[in-house]
């Protein structure tokens, strides 16, 4: 008798807690939708990353399948606007353009439907066009690049101390996709990180003039190995150079998550930005009626900026304790990457620099960015704009053969 | 001949679309016999002897070999059955020997013995009288030798049926004499044979039976001794034809178009056309005979503007203005820009001229198009044009619409010539006009070629049937590896020397003074 | 014999081939070809998709016809489709393999763009759009007729050529791309000049201006003297030749129409749409177009129905895509299958199966 009372309250009980959940549940989180407009699909590891956070900030929000919508293989042309126009019929509240060159197109939805907010990735113009409903996002991916040339570093060492090579010939290679801020600025965090534990690092990099080139990339890998490279690491989207180095048998540093499943003797460490907080934040001030930051920077300390997994079977020694204690002396500012002692341009130590952070046709330099010993990245906005070329990195070609 | 019954053919049909190609038809074949199927072109003889032969599948009825029910779905079937078909175009690898030739694709347990193939091959040419080096490459041969090796090849798979489609087509009176030796030799060994032709005289000279199809139905089956070509005319066509061809005294005839000392190399480097010279004259129809490809098709279209001849000259006699002009390495349109009015009716209709997709207006406007300073064209007049030529000369279509590759080889050759003669030419070439036409069609435009001489038009009409050559040109030209060996008058020169001057070398011109005479 | 005891067995069908159909008999052919096509999708979506093939269907039609926006959107796809189909068509009717239409409207846009670039500041927008205009047919136009000289003049394979072409225009787009950024993105965005006026609706005049493009060369191919010229040509060169066309003339002087075209395909795209250039710019609409003007049988007004249909399956693919939140592999994969079944079914048209007509003794076994 007492069971069965307990088992009639318990059901009660059931069913009024569902009852308040659902009165409890926000009105306007029934009707919140979030439109992402993607320039390729799942088969582009680039809008993977992007494809996989927002999955991940759904389930995080507790959104439910029609209240996301993701527009696939949307170029960077005039269709960027149909597709936003499209999802504005929709009813979204917020549309996210993943790709760089989504963004004027992108800009001028902005203007047109000024009651919807639009957010961009990787991104300039936001801080000059100073929309209310148009935002910026980045992340300080120089931060995990620099951890990753620290595991680079300690991988180098460990080939000097094993007498594989000499300190003199410890160069790396890097399979870059154009001679742009991103990738300068992802190149030397790479190059300095490396340079932090081993002191005698240079580095050799090839550009392929492509963010995807498989084969582009594969032949820049190639060269850089040929040319004593003994270290590689990339930034561009194909599985070019990882391939290359594990069928070559040279250690890689990867980009943009792991490759160990395919390189499993190769694989060091990879760093990527991990979208989700942003995708999280963005939902969660529009529906707490709150503004969006109009230049948004995710770091290192708010989880955008992550390491896969150390490959330890490639990886140097001890490598997983020195991130970790790297990674906390940046979490805690004691460590700056691009501190103005650890480089020098030409020679001598930099102490002042303008760099381009309004974006205009010209490229014109406008702000100083080097302030209190260090290069102050992704603070003036937070697409990257570190483009000093440095010492002790070599550039095989600029015109991109 | 005796009674034993080889190939049965039992209600046999086959449609293309709607269009009959064969309707019903019985068929019965005996061994040791030579069957000629006679019909105009289009009754479906070839479809006929495609079915036994297995590249096309019958929609109805059935086939028996040796009294028994068959299924031939392809010519490796039909080999299986003893049954073996000599085509029109020779499928033969250049390269290879005629015994290589022979033996490709020939099923056999043994071991392939290039030696063993010699010999049996050899066997086989002495039995029936063939004369063929098994070991000659196909590119080296002649026409009839080609044809030789096709012939060997069946027998060789030990075909009992041989078909043969117009295997006189491309030979000479001589050749085609000794040809059908072989066939009578192949006869007495107890062989089937079935030839397909239209030619009249070959039924009669060598068949024992003819069976005779019209519009794809089989009209009857007749002996040859007990008829006559006039019966199996009618029995083909269906009604009486006056088989004469009418041929007017030339009048006010002069030198219109001149040849002097033409030579033509192809692209291949090869001599196409040596020193050719000649006169057309106008109210006159000077024939060209020649084994097929001795450069008859060559000699027309460095006349016409399409070559570029290496030597020579082509005057053009103008009969308004009196004026000589050398048409030679100067194009069709440059040509008609002088005054010249010279029309040709080439060999490939549909190919060249005429475009198969077009109707018949848009055809009309091939010669015209141009005229005008309009960019756009005018079909007002083509289209008189066309109603016109398809009233006159009876051109069987629905409607002048009706695109030129959906009408019988008769009315596409009607509508070409028609378009050719419209514009009153001075000059006209025709090759091969009434090939692959029917008889009516084939009368309509010998009447067409005498009507333009007695215009006072210079025709020049390039012919593969020697009776028909003797019989409706005044002068027969005669061209051998792009030679002229002779010119005849046709009023009193024969087939047979004809038949010698077309297969007469070089050499045999140089030491034959008469020859030479003749050529003059 | 041997053959005494082998069964007649008549093979189970045969081809048989058709008499001229009456064109509602092959357009009902081609409809019914639709029909199964998308009803045989729709079976593999519950398949491998786990969709309802109702939605599926539906989702399909409201990828182009969803929205009035939908459908202004998927009037001005087909129309750019539209002209650089009727850009390939003179050339396809010659019978001249052009495939290198991606690459001719590719550098038509790029010179529009050059134009932009260099001159935005210094003339007025009108001006401008004339120039672009006149640099966008002019290049377009040129880079056409190469390969038609190189054929004409050595006997080239124009397909090949034309090809290849299209690497070079793209190499070319790559170029001035990292010219004109300093900044190394090769992302030039959207520029403010030089763009086309709007008449009523954004995309109304760029779908007018096809649909008058349409109609010129309809009347160019059917009724000119060089429109008949083109059709003797792509016919039978022995007929040119016959009749003295000289078929080099021909080749060069319709490439250039065909190059001019894309110019102009290339000029719409930059002047009414994207205001920009990327190296896929064109998308790949230059050999979509082959397929497009091939299935109206190379005639600029059946075109406009190939056009529509061929951008509905794309947007109806894409809609696809988004509603059931799937990769492009499916879509493309639909789209695919339509297709295929439209052209198979123009074997029908030609042609019919005949099949053993002893099947009915068979039920006595």
């Amino acid at each position: 008798m007492f069971r069965k009372t307990l088992s009639m309250f318990l059901a009660v009980l059931m069913v009024a807690a569902l009852a308040v959940t659902m009165v409890s549940c926000d009105k306007s989180n029934e009707d919140f939708k979030l439109g992402v407009i993607l320039l390729h699909d799942e088969a582009s590891t680039y809008d993977l990353n992007f494809i996989e956070a927002v999955y991940r900030a759904k389930e995080q929000l507790g959104l439910k399948d029609d209240q996301v919508i993701l527009m696939r293989n949307i170029p960077e042309s005039n269709a960027v606007y149909e597709a936003a126009a499209d999802l504005v019929d929709q009813g979204c509240d917020i549309i996210f353009a993943d790709s760089f060159g989504h963004e004027t197109y992108l800009l001028k939805a902005a203007k047109e439907f000024t009651d919807v907010q639009f957010c961009h990735a990787t991104g300039t113009m936001a801080h000059t066009e100073n929309l209310s409903n148009f935002h910026n996002a980045f992340a300080s991916i120089y931060e995990g690049r620099y951890l990753a040339g620290v595991a680079a570093g300690l991988k180098l060492n460990e080939m000097i101390a094993a007498g594989k090579i000499t300190a003199e010939q410890a160069k790396m290679g890097y399979v870059g996709a154009f001679t742009y801020a991103e990738v300068i600025s992802g190149y030397t965090s790479f190059y300095l990180g490396a340079k932090s534990v081993c002191p005698s690092v240079t580095m050799d990099v090839q550009f392929t003039g492509s963010w995807y080139d498989e084969i582009k990339e594969k032949d820049a890998a190639t060269a850089l190995i040929n040319n004593n490279c003994v270290l590689i690491s990339q930034h561009a989207d194909s599985m070019g150079a990882p391939s290359v180095c594990e069928e070559k048998n040279v250690p890689n540093v990867s980009y943009n998550g792991s490759t160990v499943a395919s390189c499993p003797n190769t694989f060091i460490v990879s760093s990527k930005i991990d979208w989700t907080p942003y995708f999280v934040y963005i939902c969660e001030q529009v529906k707490a009626g709150k503004e969006i930051a109009l230049d948004w920077t995710g770091t290192i300390s708010t989880g955008s900026v992550v390491l896969a997994e150390v490959n330890e079977k490639a990886a140097a020694a001890g490598t997983v304790e020195k991130l970790e204690a790297v990674k906390a002396d940046l979490v805690a500012g004691n460590v700056k990457v691009f501190d103005t002692a650890t480089f020098t341009k030409g020679g001598e130590a930099l102490t002042s620099y303008m760099a381009d952070v309004d974006t205009d046709a010209n490229y014109t330099p406008d702000t100083e960015v080097i302030k209190d010993g260090y290069f102050h990245e992704s603070e003036y906005r937070s697409a990257p704009y570190f483009d000093i070329q440095i010492d002790g990195i070599t550039l095989l070609n600029t015109n991109f053969g | 001949m005796n009674n034993q019954v080889a190939l049965e053919l039992n209600k046999v049909s086959k449609y293309f679309g709607s269009l009959a190609a064969n309707k019903d038809v019985d068929l019965t074949v005996y061994r040791g016999e030579i069957l000629s199927i006679l019909g105009e072109n289009g009754c479906g003889k070839t479809t006929l002897m495609n079915m036994i032969a297995g590249i096309y599948y019958p929609d109805h009825g059935t086939i028996s070999v040796n009294g028994q029910e068959v299924v031939i779905r392809s010519p490796k079937d039909a080999f299986r059955h003893g049954i073996g078909m000599i085509h029109q175009h020779f499928k033969l690898v250049d390269l290879f020997t005629a015994a290589e030739n022979i033996v490709l694709g020939a099923k056999g347990d043994k071991r392939y013995n290039l030696k063993d193939v010699n010999r049996r091959v050899e066997e086989i040419a002495n039995k029936y009288g063939f004369h063929v080096d098994p070991k000659k490459k196909i590119y080296e041969m002649s026409v009839s030798e080609k044809q030789t090796v096709e012939i060997l090849k069946v027998l060789y798979r030990g075909a009992d049926i041989l078909i043969l489609d117009e295997p006189s087509a491309v030979l000479t009176p001589q050749e085609t004499d000794r040809l059908f030796d072989i066939l009578r030799r192949m006869r007495e060994d107890g062989k089937s044979i079935l030839i397909i032709t239209h030619k009249l005289h070959e039924v009669m000279s060598i068949s024992d039976r003819v069976a005779v199809l019209r519009k794809g139905e089989h009209i009857a089956t007749v002996e040859t001794a007990s008829t006559s070509p006039a019966e199996l005319t009618e029995m083909m066509v269906g009604k009486k034809v006056e088989l004469n061809i009418d041929r007017p005294e030339p009048k006010n005839v002069s030198d219109r178009l001149e040849v002097k000392g033409l030579s033509l190399v192809n692209t291949d480097g090869i001599k196409v056309l040596d020193d050719i010279t000649f006169t057309a004259r106008s109210g006159e129809i000077l024939g060209i005979a020649g084994i097929a490809g001795s450069g008859q098709k060559e000699l027309l279209e460095s006349i016409a503007g399409l070559q570029h001849p290496a030597q020579g000259e082509i005057v053009y006699h103008n009969p308004k203005t009196g004026t000589s002009e050398n048409l030679r390495d100067k194009d069709p349109v440059s040509i008609r820009e002088l005054g010249v009015r010279l029309s040709f009716v080439p060999e490939d209709r549909l190919g060249m001229g005429l475009v198969g997709n077009m109707d018949i207006i848009d055809n009309m406007m091939l010669r015209s198009y141009r005229k005008g300073h309009s960019m756009f064209v005018d079909r007002k007049k083509p289209k008189d044009l066309a109603n016109k030529i398809v009233e006159e000369l009876e051109v069987a279509t629905t409607s002048t619409h009706t695109p030129v590759r959906r009408l019988s080889g008769g009315n596409v050759q009607k509508v070409l010539v028609g378009r050719e003669i419209a514009s009153s030419p001075t000059v006209l070439m025709a090759a091969y006009p009434v090939r692959g036409l029917d008889i009516n069609s084939s009368y309509t435009i010998y009447g067409l070629l005498t009507k333009q001489k007695e215009s006072g038009t210079a025709v020049i009409f390039v012919g593969e049937d020697l009776d028909v050559l003797v019989e409706i040109c005044d002068r027969i030209l005669v061209i051998c590896a792009g030679r002229v060996t002779g010119i005849l008058d046709a009023r009193t020169t024969t087939k047979e020397e004809i038949g010698l001057l077309m297969t007469k070398t070089e050499r045999d011109t140089e030491t034959d003074p008469d020859m030479k005479e003749a050529s003059r | 014999m041997k053959t005494t005891n082998t069964a007649v067995r008549e093979p189970l069908f045969h081809v048989v081939k058709r008499d001229a159909m009456p064109l509602w008999k092959s357009m009902l052919i081609r409809v019914i070809a639709v029909v199964a096509a998308l009803l045989f999708c729709a079976l593999l979506s519950v398949l491998l998709v786990h969709a309802n093939p109702f939605e599926f269907i539906e989702t399909m039609f409201k990828g182009s016809f969803g929205s009035s926006r939908r459908l202004w959107r998927f009037a001005k796809d087909a129309a750019v489709l539209l002209c650089i189909s009727l850009a390939i068509t003179p050339a396809f009717r010659m019978r001249f393999w052009n495939i290198g239409a991606e690459g001719q409207t590719l550098i038509g846009a790029l010179s529009a763009v050059a134009v932009m670039i260099y001159l935005g500041d210094k003339v007025s927008n009108g001006v401008l759009l004339v120039l672009m205009f006149a640099a966008s047919v002019t290049v377009g136009a040129i880079w056409g007729c190469i390969p038609a000289v190189f054929k004409a003049k050595w006997n080239t394979n124009e397909t090949l050529f034309t090809l290849m072409m299209n690497y070079v225009a793209t190499g070319l787009v790559a170029y001035f791309l990292l010219l004109w950024t300093p900044s190394g993105s090769s992302v030039l965005g959207e520029l403010q000049v030089g763009h086309l006026p709007t008449v009523g609706h954004n995309y109304l005049l760029l779908i007018l201006a096809v649909l008058v493009l349409t109609a010129l060369l309809y009347i160019y191919l059917q009724y000119t003297k060089q429109g008949y010229e083109i059709s003797v040509v792509g016919e039978s060169e022995n007929t040119a030749r016959y009749i003295g066309i000289n078929v080099n003339r021909v080749i060069i002087r319709t490439m250039l129409i065909s190059g001019a075209i894309c110019g102009v395909a290339g000029f719409l795209i930059v002047g009414a749409l994207d205001h920009s250039i990327a190296e896929t710019t064109v998308g790949g609409m230059g050999f979509t177009a082959i397929m497009v003007s091939w299935m109206a049988k190379f005639n600029p007004l059946v075109m406009i129905g190939t056009s529509a249909f061929v951008t509905f399956l794309e947007q109806g693919a894409a809609q696809v895509s988004t509603n059931f939140d799937i990769d492009s592999s499916f879509p493309s994969m639909v789209v695919g299958i339509v297709l295929f079944f439209i052209i198979g079914c123009e074997f029908f048209i030609g042609y019919k199966l005949k099949f053993r007509q002893t099947a009915k003794n068979g039920g006595e076994s």
